[in-house]
Formats: C-alpha cells, structure tokens, sequence
C-alpha cells in the first residue's frame, strides 16, 4: 500500500491501474469535462472575438478579409452612432439597476412581516422571473399598443395622456425599463427578501429597546447586515442589463431610429443584420471593457462604503 | 402605537395587492387573448370578454408551431442532463481541493458569467458553420452552455462545501473508491440543492431566445424563436401569440409552484453565494 496522501485511499493501491490513475486524479477527471466544453464554447471564442476586431472580415465576402490593424477603432470614435448608443446604454444599465433594486428592497420590506396568505404573495412574485423574456417582451408590445393596448385604453379612461408609446423616440427607452421592472423588481425584492429574513432578530430588537425609530433601525443596523448581499444583487442585475436583448428587440426593435439601441443590440445588427463582424467585434471589445470599468467602479465603492 | 402599526400594516398590504395586480395584468391578458375570436383581439377600444373562440389555437397548431415546441422538450431536456452531468462533478471538484486548473477554471468561469453572450456568439456562429453544427441539437446545448455550466459549477459547489467531508472519508476507510464515495455518498446528501439547479437550468433552457435564434437551425428553432413569427413583419396574430405563450408559460408556472421552496433558496443561495 502506498504512503495515504489525501488523494490516495486504502482501495487505490500501488500500481498504474485504470482504477489508480481515477483514484489519483479524481478532482482533475471530474472537472476537466467542464474545462474542455468552456474551453470549446467561451475562451477560444472569445479570443476569436479579439481577432476579429482587427480584421474587416464580412460574411458575405469572408474569403477575402485581411487584418486592418487600428481601423475599426479608429471607425468607432468617427461613427455617427457611437455617442448615440453608448447614452443609449448607460441610460438602460443604469435604470434597469437603480430602479429595481430600490424598489425591490421595498417590496422585500413589505414581505418581511409575516402574515396569513405571505407564503402565496411570496410565491406569485416568483412567476414573472421564471417567464420567457420574449413572452414578456411581446405580451407588453401588446399591452403598450397605441389603440389596441390596454395601457392606453386604462390610461385614457380615467383621462390620462395616450402617448405612442413605441413610436416616439422619448419613450422607447421608457417602455424598456418598465417593462424590464415588471420582472426585475421582483427578483432584486425575492433576493433581497432572503437576506432580510437573515438579519438577527436581536439586533433589530436591541436597537429598538435603545429608542431607535424604525427608519433608523433599518438604516444603521438592517442595511449594513444586507450590504454583501445588496452588493451581489446590484452585481447581477448590472449584467443582466447589459446582456438584454429580446426585451429590447421583440418590444421596440431598438427603435424608433436608434432611440433604444443598446451596445448589445448594436454588435448584433452590425455584426449580423449588416454582415460587418469585424467591425462588430470592435463593439464587442468595447462591451468588455465597459462592464470592466463598471464592475471596477461598483467595486470601489462597495469598498468605501464598508 | 397600536394603531400606528396596524393602519402601517393596511398601506402595506394595500402595496402589495397593488403590486400583486400588476404582475397578474400581463397573465390575464394572455389567457384572455388566447381564446378570443380573431377580431376582439384586436378590436379598438380593447373587447375585455368575447365569447370563448379555439380559432388561435387552430392556426397554431396548423403551423409549424408545435414542432417548435418538440425541438424546445429535446433542447431542454438535453440541456439539463449534459449540464449536469458535466457541472455537478466540476463543482464537487471545487468544493474538494486543489487540482490541476482549478485557479484557471474558476477565474474563466467567473468571466464567462460576466460577459454577455454576444461576445461569444458570433465566433461560435462562424465555427458552427464550419463544423455542420448549425442545424444540430448539440450545438445549441453546447452554445447554452456557455452560460449555464458556469451558474451549474458555482451552485453545486456551495452545495457540496456544506457536505462535511469526514462523510465521505469514513465511507472511503471502509474501501469505497473516490467515485464511488462520491456517487453513493456526498452525491444523495446533495441531491435537493442539484436538483434545484436542475429545475433552475430546465426554466432557463426552456426561456432562452438570443442562441437559439442566432444558432437555430431550421429543424431546430425552440418555441421562443418560433413564437415571434406570429407577430413578425408578415403577419400580425396576437390570438395564435398568446396561445403560443400559455404553452411557454405554463409548464414554468407548474414546476415554479411545484419546486418554489428549492428555488427560492437556490435564486438566494446564488446571490449570498455567488
């Protein structure tokens, strides 16, 4: 029998069996599956991705591209849509992230107290997060329809303005967020609800019997129990903004005109609507970096804050 | 102070029905468009109630529609197993110690949790092109992937972090190998947090649009994809869309309210964890 490291057990033995080398390289067997298919799938294409943004490779003629060196970025900074798009996507990311998670933390408040019917209120909050973004997507298209949507018909019937709502480039973006609210305010409110539940008892007591009101409870001594939490549900919702796409597409088409195209819609149509992947591959690098920066900055001031 | 509490009890129960009702509009219109008759779906002002019409579901079930959602079972279905199958051990893997790419797999992972899916996707289109992987049910669970392995690794790790390791030590001092340990012992005591990652990656495999509608073949397109023909630049059938939707939207609804105790733990688990 051999010297009983931890990789090696009683049953494993000596020799360069089969069965030994599975003994041996357990962890390794089990996870390079994984390492392989993310290998396939994310890294060599996102190396790709790199590539190509220094290429003017189109798919229409993609037996003729060539490297470009600097050019697609040097098209970037020219381009008429860039500012256009990159407003349109600090606008997006940053309302379907504040937006939410304010008003999520809200409702969590509201659900924390436990009463009859909360486990039914709780559950039904659920359902619009477990819904197909497209579904969701068409279902408000129809619902913000100018004559035929039933927002106009409610909204006009007790005299409110009946905007157009798809068709005017001031709304679009607003139609976006709200509808991206619809599921998100649940989600932010669920998470944040689980680490609600969590914070101690005692706590909130103890801060209660020192003559603390609630507001002041729940902003010296509940906030900062939830802020690790707050922090990684900022995190996902950020990401999840980023990567919108059929919640934008089925519902505005990006449009009218630009009007709510976001740098993901953008690297699409670019990059498959226009066949320029070359030149969408420089967006992408852009995307990158983007999220690289705002993940940065989230961070930073996460720390500050602590 | 009583009354204090309790009228701060009506405002926000008062909130919540509010809220409640404005997550069930959308439903509600859904349900009732379903069954309406062609002209009340589109009528102006909007027909709340017209008299119960199948003619949307005709025309939906006419078309290519339930071959779509043929191709979303077989795409959800594979999806789950091959994710799983590959994940769960990853992520035991993690929980249990130090090997050979750990360091590189975990980082590339966090990254690939990061990024959206555009970043990957038109490489993966072109590559699939090359590799006659268009048209194939594994290239969209390979392109699915992408996204959930990540997700699928980091949940099972939390999970098996918490299985004490002593466990699975003494069933390997009675002379039970490391696989087996792993499969006849620290697997079973995980299995309620694996099989909510399941039910979570089914609900996502089922949902997912942007792959499938960039990487679907015209065998394979899912119902998401299929879905939105029916309100495309040809033809505009709210009735056949909604019908359409309640077939999306009601297998989720079932197996949300069957495993809604798991998945509130696993959504949080993801998010304290994650």
């Amino acid at each position: 029998m051999s010297v009983g490291t931890r990789g090696q057990t009683p049953a494993s033995g000596g020799g360069l069996s089969l069965g030994a080398l599975v003994e041996r390289f357990f962890l390794q067997i089990a996870s390079w599956p994984a390492l392989l298919v993310m290998l396939f799938v994310t890294a060599i294409p996102f190396a790709i991705t790199i590539a190509l943004a220094f290429t003017n490779y189109d798919l229409v003629r993609s037996d003729t591209w060539r490297f470009v060196g600097l050019d697609n970025f040097q098209e970037l900074l020219t381009d008429r849509q860039t500012p256009i798009v990159l407003i349109n996507t600090m606008y997006l990311v940053i309302a379907t992230t504040v937006i939410p998670t304010v008003a999520g933390l809200g409702l969590a408040v509201l659900m924390e107290r436990s009463f009859r019917g909360i486990g039914i209120i709780r559950t039904l909050y659920l359902v619009p997060i477990m819904t197909a973004p497209v579904v969701v997507a068409l279902t408000w298209r129809a619902m913000f329809n100018n004559d035929a949507g039933w927002i106009n018909w409610i909204a006009g019937s007790v005299g409110l303005p009946t905007p157009v709502w798809l068709g005017d480039p001031l709304l679009a973006m607003p139609v976006v967020i709200i509808t991206d609210a619809w599921t998100s305010i649940p989600f932010q409110s669920i998470l944040l609800l689980a680490a609600l539940l969590g914070v101690p008892r005692e706590l909130k007591e103890a801060a209660a019997v020192d003559g603390a009101s609630r507001p002041r409870v729940f902003w010296h001594v509940t906030l900062p129990w939830i802020r690790p939490v707050l922090y990684v549900v900022i995190v996902l919702r950020f990401m999840d903004a980023f990567r919108k796409f059929e919640g934008i597409q089925q519902l505005t088409g990006g449009g009218p005109g630009l009007s709510s195209t976001p740098i993901n819609l953008q690297i699409y149509s670019t990059g498959l609507t226009y066949h320029r992947v070359g030149y969408a591959a420089s967006w992408g690098i852009v995307m990158v970096a983007m999220i690289a920066v705002s993940l940065g900055l989230i961070y930073l001031v996460q720390r500050r804050l602590r | 102070m009583n009354r204090h509490g309790r009228r701060l009890a009506v405002i926000s129960t008062v909130i919540l029905v509010a809220g409640l009702i404005i997550v069930i509009v959308p439903y509600l219109w859904i349900l009732l468009t379903a069954f309406k008759r062609q002209v009340d779906a589109t009528a102006v002002p909007p027909v709340l109630f017209s008299p119960i019409s199948f003619k949307s579901w005709e025309r939906l079930l006419d078309g290519p529609f339930p071959g779509s959602l043929v191709s979303s079972v077989i795409i959800t279905v594979g999806t789950t197993v091959a994710t799983l199958v590959i994940g769960v051990p990853a992520g035991y893997a993690f929980a249990r110690g130090r090997f050979l790419g750990r360091r590189f797999l975990g980082g590339w992972l966090l990254f690939s949790r990061m990024m959206p899916p555009v970043i990957f996707i038109i490489p993966l289109f072109l590559f699939f092109h090359q590799l006659r992987l268009t048209n194939s049910y594994l290239g969209l669970v390979l392109a699915y992937m992408s996204g959930l392995l990540p997700f699928t690794v980091w949940m099972c790790a939390s999970y098996f972090e918490d299985i004490p390791i002593e466990i699975e030590e003494a069933a390997r001092v009675d002379g039970a190998s490391r696989g087996r340990a792993f499969l006849t012992v620290v697997l079973p005591l995980a299995m309620p947090g694996v099989l909510t990652v399941g039910v979570l990656i089914a609900i996502a495999a089922w949902s997912e649009y942007f792959i499938p509608f960039l990487l679907g073949g015209f065998d394979t397109t899912p119902a998401t994809v299929g879905l939105v023909n029916y309100v495309g630049a040809a033809v505009i059938d709210w009735g056949a869309m909604a019908a359409a939707s309640l077939t999306l939207v009601i297998p989720v609804l079932v197996l949300t309210l069957i495993a809604q105790r798991g998945l509130l733990r696993g959504l949080s688990a993801g998010a304290v964890k994650g």
